[in-house]
């Protein structure tokens, strides 16, 4: 029986080094941590890959799932954007630099970047879910990794100017001549230059080309609903679009039972899933 | 190889073992059949034909177990000891030992393994005992398995006038039983004979050789609404289920704890998400994760059907709710409305 003497419920610790709002109505607020012991750095970023989540544990107040948002380059940190919502997310908000948490991670599958060298990327996301996407193009800004990589689309939507996440970063984007970015609010606002709109109605607009590309999207279920159809009709086959898909979870690690779309765990052979797989699992999301 | 125990002398080996090990066997305790430690003056329930209300799995899995206990100040945690010594189980039916090797492939695999599980598992000897008299709500044949399987057991034994015959499965099943007399090579036929007829006496309660795919066609129908209408919920399907392994982490703020308990797809929090959402709202889409779980979602990532045939949804179902009829009523529902439409 395997048993490397590892316990996977058992939280790294870590602290907070920053933590600071996101967004204007401090709905949204981003931590980044780094490790207690240098050697749960080194193995987190053995392992880490964009896309992939971890559990914030709270010694009485429990664990919640939150993605990613940062790419391994950028240092010994990681970070998470988390949206104020139930009791945990609650007390989360609270803590400031210094603080201790605890992490478990990473966990899931995360984006198949392998496959997807060579080939131009199109970054499509909604809301506070864009976090791992984030952390998919700080990833491929990295020079060494941008060279895997052609062309780079990212569209972005927020339904409010003051909801859009990680602003002062995003605004540099336009500088740069290696990435086309658009950002979408859902309704005008004074001084805001860029898309308006929802984001399938952007990408329509945007029109991204399916040749030789791969489309990933990420956002609340109303919104993917609607862009995926839009894809598709663009001319992505469904190999090419991926998703990133969330529930509620408690272990991460495919035990606890309740994170299923049908036979697959969100959790262990998620979050990230190609539609075509999507479509082969029972409608259960 | 086949050993043969006198009834008289289980005492004798029973108090052997307890200078070793803990012994857990079936007994009433309060009224109830349950696995309990046996002690001097036990007296085990070894002949009845129903099962003991809880399944053995608790034993592995508790209802409720701690999992890390945590100084609140320090944040530091604490030792959390899994396992006082070496037991054994003794008198688990056929349903039972297989359901363990079923969560086995839960919580034992190459890249996370739940230590808690693993610690049970590897200091627990299962010796079973097969089943002379299949009650009514039994139906183990049905799915696969059978009242003298031994699948998960060091040790099965198969009670016959008054004598156990012990068929080792493991070196330490055979080592609990070595010095005993081995049966004759008559004495083994007849084992052999009684065993396959008890297992040909039982009734096949519905087919399964396309149940997945018919399961699979129903998914996006009302069949679901139509069969868990007298369900209330209450979950006592899943939580006696031998091989229903969901849990829940919750700390225990009072007890510096993080536990784990039981948890059930039958209730609505279970996939209550924080934004309000839920991908099963009513009785009727976790009515069907259940069966799904057990006759699709398993079967396509082990390619074995997850129940055993205990039986005990059938017998514990405060409205009469029967998972046999259930999955009968799928291959009718079926034909009616899918094959005919």
């Amino acid at each position: 029986m395997p048993d490397n003497g590892h316990n996977p419920y058992e939280p790294t610790p870590m602290h907070i080094i920053r933590a600071y709002f996101e967004s204007n109505d401090n709905s949204l607020k981003t931590f980044e941590l780094t490790f207690d012991d240098h050697k749960d750095c080194e193995a987190f970023f053995n392992k880490y890959n964009p896309g992939q989540f971890c559990q914030l544990s709270i010694f009485g107040k429990g664990e919640a799932p939150f993605g990613i948002a940062s790419a391994a380059w950028e240092g010994d940190f990681v970070r998470f954007t988390v949206q104020k919502l139930g009791s945990f997310t609650k007390h989360i908000h609270t803590f400031k630099a210094g603080d201790p948490i605890g992490m478990r991670g990473p966990l899931g599958n995360g984006f198949p970047l392998k496959d997807w060298k060579g080939k131009n990327l199109v970054i499509i996301g909604g809301g506070c879910a864009f976090s791992t996407l984030y952390a998919l193009t700080k990833h491929v800004h990295h020079p060494e990794n941008r060279l895997d990589f052609d062309q780079l689309v990212v569209i972005y939507g927020a339904r409010t100017s003051g909801l859009c996440m990680y602003k002062h970063d995003i605004q540099s984007w336009y500088q740069r001549e290696d990435i086309e970015i658009h950002q979408a609010i859902d309704v005008p606002e004074e001084g805001w230059s860029h898309h308006v709109g929802y984001v399938p109605d952007v990408v329509k607009e945007v029109a991204p080309s399916p040749m030789n590309a791969v489309a990933v999207v990420c956002g609340p279920p109303i919104m993917t609903k609607y862009t995926l159809p839009t894809l598709v009709d663009l001319g992505f086959a469904p190999e090419d679009i991926f998703i990133s898909l969330e529930k509620r979870m408690k272990c991460g690690i495919g035990k606890c039972g309740r994170c299923n779309i049908g036979s697959k765990y969100i959790c262990k052979d998620g979050p990230v899933f190609s539609l075509a797989e999507l479509q082969a699992l029972p409608a259960d999301i | 190889m086949i050993y043969i125990l006198e009834k008289k002398k289980l005492d004798q080996t029973l108090q052997d073992w307890s200078s070793k090990y803990e012994v857990i066997a079936p007994q009433f305790v309060d009224g109830v059949l349950q696995f309990h430690p046996v002690h001097p003056n036990s007296e085990l329930a070894l002949n009845e034909s129903i099962n003991t209300r809880y399944p053995p799995k608790s034993l592995f899995l508790p209802q409720s177990e701690v999992m890390l206990r945590y100084n609140p100040k320090s944040n530091q945690l604490e030792d959390v000891k899994v396992l006082p010594e070496e037991r054994i189980i003794l008198g688990i039916r056929p349903c039972d030992a297989y359901a363990v090797t079923l969560l086995d492939t839960v919580f034992i695999t190459e890249e996370n393994s739940d230590p808690y599980w693993l610690a049970r598992r590897s200091s627990t000897i299962i010796v079973g005992l097969g089943c002379n008299n299949p009650h009514s709500t039994c139906f183990c044949t049905t799915v696969g398995n059978g009242p003298f399987n031994h699948e998960g057991m060091d040790a099965l034994m198969t009670e016959m006038d008054d004598v156990y015959f012990i068929e080792p499965f493991s070196d330490k099943g055979d080592a609990l039983f070595s010095g005993l007399p081995i049966a004759s090579e008559e004495e083994q036929l007849k084992v052999k004979r009684h065993q396959t007829q008890v297992t040909e006496s039982m009734t096949i309660a519905f087919e399964t050789e396309n149940l997945k795919q018919t399961l699979d066609n129903l998914f996006d129908t009302d069949f679901w609404g139509k069969i868990s209408e007298s369900c209330l919920g209450c979950g006592v399907c899943t939580f006696l289920c031998p091989t229903c392994f969901c849990f829940d982490i919750v700390d225990e703020v009072q007890r510096n704890e993080r536990v784990r308990n039981w948890d059930t797809c039958m209730f609505r929090i279970y996939s209550q998400e924080a934004s309000g959402h839920n991908p099963r709202p009513t009785r009727a889409e976790r009515t069907r994760q259940r069966l799904m779980h057990k006759y699709s979602y398993l079967p396509d990532q082990i390619g074995k059907i997850g129940c055993t045939g205990c039986g005990r949804c059938v017998r514990y179902c405060p409205v009469g709710l029967d998972i046999r009829a259930m999955l009968r009523a799928a291959s009718d529902f079926e034909s009616e409305v899918i094959h005919a439409g």
